[in-house]
């Protein structure tokens, strides 16, 4: 008995070992990922363009002339290195980014756009790539990079989200990024970039669209440095004092949504009639999901952007109907052809699923399956509809079918750049083919910008995901 | 001993004339190197297209400075006459350097556009960027040879000052809130340069004696050369004709 107990023990303890060690040494590994980069080796170009053409060429091509055999499938496109011209810099608008900017850009890469993060290398390459990147511009021997002073941060206790607000209005920042930073100010439409390519406002509720980063420190690197290449101009001389500045940071950061990704849409059971109005409080029991929304239409070899990138969803049922609250922002209001437009997509039969594809290449043939359409258009906001389609009607000119639909209940509202949108469905059309009420649903939604000449199969899809009815 | 300190004043009093006469007699711009002008008009063949009118509805502070349309001024041609056409010295002038002037060129934001729309700019030279606007205008300059800058001016009456240190024609300036301003300048390393007026009139003076190529340079037209011999103080007369494509 005692020398069970005394393997056990022993059993234990080492047990208890082994999982310290398993869980201390990928910290240690962790901290020294997140250090602050040691010293930086000394350039070996040889090695940089190695790296570059390994991981980098594929976008940004092999001169840095942004013309890599990706390049045309990415909105932003990948950067023309050899110009020189680099958004997210710690200088003075105009002036080249530290090697630190660069090393930070290739580290965790731009979410948002197609730049990814480069962690798998190891830290001596990518030095080794800030290397070589400068190296494809002369900008670097012309111009020395001269730091900004981002002052103290104060902290979030002391931040005077107030005082924020106000310097928000001084500084005109909703002449494009709108009153409540959903990117629809007045400006919004007409902006372009240096190279005279349509660019948009930053949607500033959307934190995680930000590509480098959303604290207050990364908007005031912003603030003070400008975005070059883009029509976001450095504010250094233009705020009267740093304070002002943090102030203004931190009411940016007080403006962010936080969104909740989530796998599926929780549908709450209700009692009674479902709520139409978006402010019921009824609304306050359905949790609400957020989806990120993307597309990958072309035309002649070139992606066309779409402008919505996210949408959140709630949805309310009873015996017989199901309701969605969708919310959207979109900076332009289209109530004329093309309209903006919403749709939920059922997939009626889950094993269907890997005919259909993605939403965003549905329908991919003339066989593809026929999917459940609830469809939304603002040029007729009341008279949502319901049918079953291949898509065929979803060519670039069309975007309504003339197939049999049946009528949905719908309201929708829009207000400083976000649509609020209510489809009712009738609960059965989520019980196809006789099952009982099936309790998870293969659901897509896909949303377009008419103001965008979003049509059809031009539009902005989430991925499949499981509408469940709790 | 007593000479002397009642000259002393005397001895200041003329030092300080001459210093204010040598201070008020460097005026960079009126400083002629020389005694010869080359003064003439760029006019346009053809009909000149029509200007259109530009919409300020995005910003109700544009939109309620002016009563009337605005026009765009991309190409100003009255009966022929082309404004808004820079001429410079291009070649003939090497060997000579002019020091930069420190009085600025002042560039205006008023009435959401910018005031000169084509101006000319000494190497080194302040310019001096004014918004006298109530409205937030950012500054857009976009030069492929000197550094670039974009700046915000939200606040009417705020001032930045920025300089060129290299030549360049020409040095393009927009406004991405309102992106009907456009600006352009030619930085250049002498003073011999000018705009036509409404008139299509140019000037330039002070040049020495010499041979030199000069350009017209047109934002929608391109550029045209010439080239042409002054002697000293001689007065002679260049033209430039643009053709609408």
């Amino acid at each position: 008995m005692n020398s069970r107990k005394q393997i056990l023990g022993s059993l234990i303890g080492l047990g208890v070992c082994g999982l310290l060690g398993w869980l201390l040494i990928p910290f240690d590994l962790a901290l020294s990922q997140n250090l602050a980069p040691s010293s930086k080796p000394a350039p070996d170009l040889a090695a940089g363009k190695a790296a570059y053409q390994d991981n980098c060429a594929r976008c940004h091509g092999l001169t840095g002339a942004g013309d890599g055999m990706d390049a045309k499938r990415m909105i932003p496109m990948p950067r023309k290195l050899y110009e020189g011209i680099f958004k997210f810099r710690t200088t003075a608008s105009g002036t080249p980014p530290t090697d630190e900017d660069l090393f930070r850009t290739i580290s965790t890469g731009l979410p948002g756009s197609r730049m990814p993060d480069f962690q798998r290398l190891p830290e001596e390459i990518r030095w080794q790539l800030v290397a070589y990147v400068k190296s494809l511009s002369t900008v670097f021997q012309e111009q020395k990079p001269e730091g900004v002073d981002l002052g103290v941060d104060p902290g979030p206790a002391k931040a005077d989200l107030k005082k924020g607000k106000e310097v928000y209005t001084q500084l005109g920042c909703a002449a494009c990024h709108g009153p409540q930073g959903r990117g629809n100010g007045p400006s919004a439409p007409t902006l372009v970039d240096n190279w005279g390519r349509p660019i948009r406002a930053a949607d500033l509720t959307h934190a995680w669209s930000y590509r480098a980063g959303s604290a207050p420190t990364d908007i005031m690197a912003r603030l003070m440095t400008g975005i070059d290449g883009t029509p976001m101009p450095s504010y250094a001389d233009a705020i009267p004092s740093k304070q002002e500045a943090w102030a203004l940071a931190y009411y940016v950061q007080s403006i962010q949504e936080t969104p909740r990704w989530n796998r599926t849409i929780e549908a709450v059971k209700a009692s009674g009639a479902l709520p139409m109005a978006p402010e019921d409080p009824g609304w306050a029991k359905a949790p609400r999901t957020d989806l990120r929304l993307s597309s990958n239409y072309y035309r002649q070899g070139e992606i066309l952007p779409t402008t919505v990138t996210a949408i959140s969803v709630q949805a309310l049922y009873n015996e017989e109907t199901i309701l969605f609250r969708l919310t959207w922002h979109d900076p332009s209001e289209n109530r004329q052809a093309p309209p903006d437009a919403a749709a939920l997509v059922l997939v009626p039969d889950r094993k269907l699923k890997t005919l259909v594809g993605s939403l965003r290449s549905w329908p991919a043939t003339a066989e593809a399956p026929a999917l459940d359409l609830g469809y939304w258009p603002a040029n007729e906001p009341d008279k949502a509809f319901f049918t079953n389609t291949r898509g065929f009607g979803f060519t670039e000119t069309h975007a309504v079918i003339d197939m049999e639909s049946i009528p949905l209940e719908s309201k929708a509202s829009y207000t400083e750049g976000r649509w609020t949108v209510m489809i009712k469905q009738p609960l059965k059309h989520l019980q196809r083919e006789g099952a009982i009420p099936k309790k998870s649903i293969l659901i897509g939604i896909a949303v377009w910008d008419g103001g965008n000449g979003e049509q059809g199969r031009r539009r902005a899809n989430s991925n499949w995901i499981d509408l469940v009815l709790e | 001993m007593q000479a002397r300190s009642r000259n002393l004043p005397l001895v200041i009093a003329s030092l300080l004339i001459a210093h204010s006469a040598l201070a008020a007699g460097y005026a960079p711009e009126a400083q002629a190197f020389g005694g010869a002008t080359l003064n003439g008009k760029a006019t346009l063949e053809g009909a000149a297209p029509a200007r259109d009118k530009i919409k300020m509805s995005a910003d109700p502070v544009c939109l309620g400075q002016h009563k009337e349309p605005v026009l765009s001024e991309e190409v100003i041609a009255n009966n022929g006459a082309l404004q808004n056409v820079l001429v410079y010295v291009k070649d003939g002038l090497s060997g000579k350097s002019f020091p930069a002037p420190t009085t600025p060129v002042v560039i205006n934001q008023e009435g959401c556009q910018y005031r000169p729309h084509v101006f000319g700019i000494q190497v080194g030279q302040p310019l001096e960027i004014v918004n006298s606007d109530s409205t937030l205008h950012n500054i857009n300059a976009q030069p492929k040879v000197n550094r670039r800058f974009n700046i915000a001016q939200p606040i009417k009456g705020m001032k930045t000052t920025k300089a060129f240190d290299k030549p360049e024609v020409v040095v393009p300036f927009k406004c991405n809130v309102h992106p009907w301003m456009n600006a352009y300048a030619a930085v250049l390393d002498h003073p011999f340069f000018g705009v036509t007026d409404s008139n299509g009139s140019f000037t330039l003076s002070g040049l020495p004696a010499g041979t030199y190529t000069l350009e017209a340079w047109h934002e929608k037209y391109g550029t045209q050369t010439q080239s042409v011999t002054v002697t000293e103080g001689e007065t002679k007369q260049v033209n430039f004709s643009f053709k609408t494509k």
